[in-house]
């Protein structure tokens, strides 16, 4: 099964990843939803991607009162149901990682759900600090660049945000 | 299992009821009482459809869609002028109930109805005694309000009408989940009010936003099994504290 990797000493903070997230959980291009994964610079030369680790005994899975956070077999993610979820916040405070958050301008949960099996954080990473594979990849060698997907507007499908 | 709404073949499974199945499938059934998140209800009596069987000789019968197990075979229609009569009926009670509400006269109007036939309630508040407020408190685990009287003088309150006991969390989900926004509640620097009672506010260890009253993060962490100290910290404190942790066990 394919995993998300973060390979942190290849991050820059260059923050592509969450602009794509961004873009393709939000259903109005006009309004960036939150993005679920968050790119930091944490001293000079140390950066590092945080985002949601799918934990098996999930906190905001515990703390949800309406059992609005559910298994999504196929990929292997932790999902919101925006439907039953009541917005109560809770799983925002009891995650202890903080990777579940509230999206004031969408009035939803934002949380990572691996994009239905293709995250593209990890497609638009250019460092593979962020790779979606069986396993991590060598670190690429001085120079060589990893092809990119078209820009993130192309990224704009307006699908997955419900 | 099979069924037709309005002409269209769905697929349902057993246990399921109308309305998540037109929900599904994008046909539309408006209901007022309803909330996935809590037991269906049957209060208001909006998702009304017409039903009908092969195996029913001709027979129809008008059902909440809401609460109407799934049947093999059904011929279900959300849009007769039978279904359309009797929710039009609904909102002429209910709009001269809740004259106020923009949610039902919204509805109302989509029904042909700009003015309410009957005399407008005295004093309206926005309550359209849905119950969508008590059952979401009694899921969480408060059960702090609770429906009052009977009749015309029906409405929701805490005990006694006076002040919220010590059931009450104040976590604000009664008066987040009400669809006419009838529940009042204030916060203000250091304290969040409703159904009368004061709570203290509980603030961000590090950035001081707001997160939750005492009793409110109290009861979550006691109902989840989480420790308490789960409970302390926005999202945004927590997320760049364990960036910095990563970093830390990884380099
Ligand atoms: S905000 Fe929604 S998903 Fe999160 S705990 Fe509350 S009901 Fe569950
Ligand atoms: S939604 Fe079915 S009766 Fe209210």
């Amino acid at each position: 099964m394919k995993q998300l990797f973060v390979t942190p000493n290849r991050c820059t903070a260059c923050r592509n990843c969450e602009v794509a997230c961004s873009f393709v959980h939000t259903s109005d291009p006009t309004v960036l939803a939150f993005p679920r994964v968050r790119a930091y610079a944490i001293s000079e030369n140390t950066n590092t991607v945080n985002l949601c680790l799918q934990c098996d005994d999930a906190a905001c899975k515990k703390s949800c009162p309406v059992e609005a956070l559910v298994w999504n077999a196929k990929t292997g993610a932790l999902e919101v149901d925006l439907g039953r979820c009541i917005r109560c916040l809770m799983c925002t405070i009891a995650c202890p990682f903080g990777n579940i958050h509230f999206d004031k301008r969408t009035n939803e949960i934002a949380k990572c759900d691996l994009c239905q099996g293709d995250p593209a954080c990890a497609k638009f990473c250019p460092t593979l600090a962020l790779e979606y594979a069986e396993k991590p990849s060598p670190d690429p060698k001085p120079g060589e660049v990893k092809p990119l997907p078209p820009i993130p507007w192309m990224l704009f499908t307006g699908k997955q945000s419900r | 299992m099979q069924l037709t709404i309005d002409k269209r073949s769905v697929v349902a499974r057993k246990g399921e009821y109308l309305l998540e199945v037109a929900q599904r499938n994008g046909i539309e059934i408006p209901a007022l009482c309803h909330h996935p998140a809590v037991e269906p209800w049957g209060g208001c009596r909006l998702c009304m459809v017409e039903i009908t069987h092969p195996d029913w000789k001709g027979w129809t019968g008008l059902v909440t869609a809401c609460l109407y197990p799934v049947q093999d075979g059904l011929i279900v229609s959300t849009d007769t002028k039978k279904v359309h009569q009797v929710r039009a009926g609904v909102l002429d009670l209910l709009l001269a109930r809740c004259p106020g509400s923009s949610l039902i006269q919204n509805l109302a109007r989509q029904y042909g109805i700009e003015e309410t036939s009957f005399t407008p309630r005295k004093a309206p508040d926005l309550c359209i005694l849905c119950g969508l407020c008590i059952r979401i408190c009694e899921k969480i685990g408060a059960s702090a309000i609770s429906s009052i009287g009977r009749g015309v003088e029906k409405l929701v309150s805490v005990p006694y009408e006076t002040v919220a006991t010590a059931a009450c969390v104040g976590c604000l989900s009664c008066a987040n989940i009400c669809p006419t926004g009838a529940i009042a509640f204030s916060e203000s620097e250091h304290c969040r009010t409703i159904w009368s009672r004061n709570f203290e506010l509980v603030r961000c260890e590090e950035c001081k936003a707001v997160i939750g009253t005492p009793e409110q993060l109290e009861h979550f962490a006691r109902r989840s099994g989480l420790d308490r100290s789960y409970f302390t910290k926005c999202d945004s404190c927590r997320n760049r504290e364990a960036a910095a942790r990563f970093v830390r066990v990884t380099f």
